[in-house]
């Protein structure tokens, strides 16, 4: 197989900031989409917000915040990522998308990260109303790191969105996985609250989800721990991740060609 | 001219509500296939009460029962929320709410019937979370709270679903109904008291919540395991029966408004 040249590397930054761009546009006018990635989080933060000042941790509000945040990136990947390809499939472009000379997995990566994206504006919107409406104090433990980390929870959420998307091309039922998914997602990782209290035998599930990682190192920057190493580990998960993608794709790909069930809803 | 007699009038009434609610069930309910049905009615409320658990347990809010008699009472909310919107917009996505609307039958029993199957369905899923929670849990059921807890369950479905087609009223007029059957999902997990206790929500939340489905048969439900008489049960639940009724008036006044602003629009099937 030849290297990629220079002309490639540019045709692919091209192809993700358009993608991205795109879809995040297109995204931000969905009025379902905006429930999912604002209003949503901003109930959960409420009552984050309201359950750690019940549990005589008033010290940790930001934290609430942002774990509430956190639980919107991923039901926004989840959803999002799942339900782009399942709405190729009903506005009737898969086929397109996947009979384009460009590799389906380079067409999916910007939706993916678009998804990601959007789930942002769930931690932009947790946080800000836990500053304007509960007086909140935006004092991160580590200020300086505390953006790149959710930048890292953004591209790791992504990465990991590639996967469910390829997962979803071949299932017709893909939405009853991603509901499936939300909450164990949020427990395993600990997005809210540590995995301490989990039994024993979760910890390999914990370990393996690029959210655990990244959400550890977003909670260590908005209340004091280690930021970079579990950020690089969410960054090496979510290329993992990735790398699984891309050859349940070629897989999946070929099977819904071979048996033409591509286009089924 | 043959007159038509009362039990016949009965008969044909109950079987519109009855069959007709059937059938509307099976056709425009989107979650009736089995990995719909599981992943999306079972298993997702499931893992919200292990989640709120987990919750309570590392923040010591409160002990795993609460959460469990709390989540599972909400776990109505899906079939019967999502469930009664479907019923009516799903009637405007497929075309056919014209045909329906054009039936010279009550509405009361037309769109009644089509709430029962969702409350049904409300209560198996109630029923399934109370059992699977309960025995993940460790939690024992006793024998003593059984009919306590099927009065409760039945008086919780009902209202929820009365609910959701109040909400689903909104789906003759509004294109994405959907935005409104979410963010009034969300608002159940705040509002119903499911997740905090009592002593925990402020007064605000509290009245807003007393005004929506759940939060007083949650409240029962909770009486009755901590040992409360049938008495005391039965005031927070005809409290909840109010409310169920309050919702099925607004729903049948919506749905009728609605249907009569269309037909002059002439903006029924318009998507």
């Amino acid at each position: 197989m030849a290297l990629p040249t220079r002309r490639d590397v540019h045709r692919f930054w091209r192809l993700m900031a358009v993608g991205v761009r795109t879809h995040v546009l297109y995204l931000s006018r969905s009025g379902l989409e905006l429930v999912m990635a604002v209003f949503a989080p901003i109930v959960f933060a409420t009552l984050a917000v309201y359950l750690f000042r019940a549990g005589d941790q008033p010290d940790r509000l930001l934290q609430a915040a942002v774990g509430a945040g956190l639980m919107g990136v991923w039901s926004a990947v989840l959803f999002g990522g799942g339900g782009a390809i399942q709405e190729q499939r009903w506005m009737g472009t898969l086929e397109t998308l996947v009979a384009a000379p460009t590799r389906l997995s380079l067409v999916l990566l910007p939706i993916t990260f678009a998804t990601a994206v959007v789930g942002m504006y769930s931690l932009i919107a947790t946080v800000a109303w836990g500053v304007v409406l509960f007086g909140i104090p935006l004092t991160p433990a580590s200020p300086l790191l505390f953006v790149p980390a959710m930048l890292v929870c953004v591209v790791a959420l992504g990465m990991m969105g590639l996967l469910m998307a390829a997962t979803f091309v071949l299932l017709r039922n893909a939405n009853s996985l991603a509901n499936g998914l939300e909450y164990p997602v949020w427990m395993f990782s600990g997005v809210l609250v540590s995995t301490a209290t989990l039994p024993e035998w979760t910890r390999p599930i914990t370990w393996a989800l690029p959210t655990s990682w990244a959400a550890r190192a977003v909670q260590a920057a908005t209340g004091g721990g280690e930021v970079v190493w579990p950020s690089a580990v969410a960054l090496g998960l979510g290329l993992a991740y990735v790398a699984l993608a891309l050859v349940a794709l070629v897989w999946v790909e070929r099977r819904a060609r071979g048996t033409g069930t591509l286009a089924l809803t | 001219m043959t007159t038509v007699s009362h039990a016949s009038r009965a008969s044909r009434a109950l079987r519109l509500a009855f069959h007709g609610g059937g059938l509307s069930y099976r056709a425009l309910f989107n979650w009736t296939t089995p990995p719909m049905f599981i992943g999306t009615l079972l298993v997702g409320p499931l893992f919200q009460i292990f989640f709120f658990v987990h919750v309570g347990r590392s923040l010591h809010v409160a002990d795993d029962r609460f959460y469990l008699l709390g989540n599972a009472v909400l776990a109505t909310s899906m079939p019967c929320v999502y469930g009664a919107i479907m019923a009516v917009a799903n009637e405007r996505r497929f075309g056919t709410l014209g045909a329906v609307l054009l039936s010279p039958r009550s509405r009361g029993l037309i769109w009644g019937g089509r709430v029962l199957p969702y409350a049904v369905n409300g209560l198996a899923v109630m029923t399934f979370m109370m059992l699977v929670g309960a025995l993940v849990l460790g939690l024992t059921l006793p024998p003593s709270t059984l009919l306590g807890l099927a009065q409760v369950f039945v008086v919780a479905a009902m209202s929820c679903a009365l609910f959701g087609l109040a909400l689903g009223a909104l789906a003759v007029r509004i294109r994405d109904v959907y935005v409104i059957s979410n963010a009034a999902f969300t608002l159940l997990i705040l509002f119903s008291g499911a997740n905090l206790p009592p002593e925990s929500m402020p007064g605000w939340m509290n009245a807003i919540g007393s005004f929506l489905p759940l939060h007083h048969a949650i409240e029962a439900l909770r009486a009755l395991f901590a040992g409360a008489s049938f008495g005391e049960v039965w005031s927070a639940l005809v409290l909840e029966v109010a409310v169920a009724l309050g919702y099925a008036a607004l729903a049948y006044g919506l749905l009728r408004f609605f249907e009569w602003r269309s037909r002059a629009n002439a903006a029924l099937d318009v998507m």
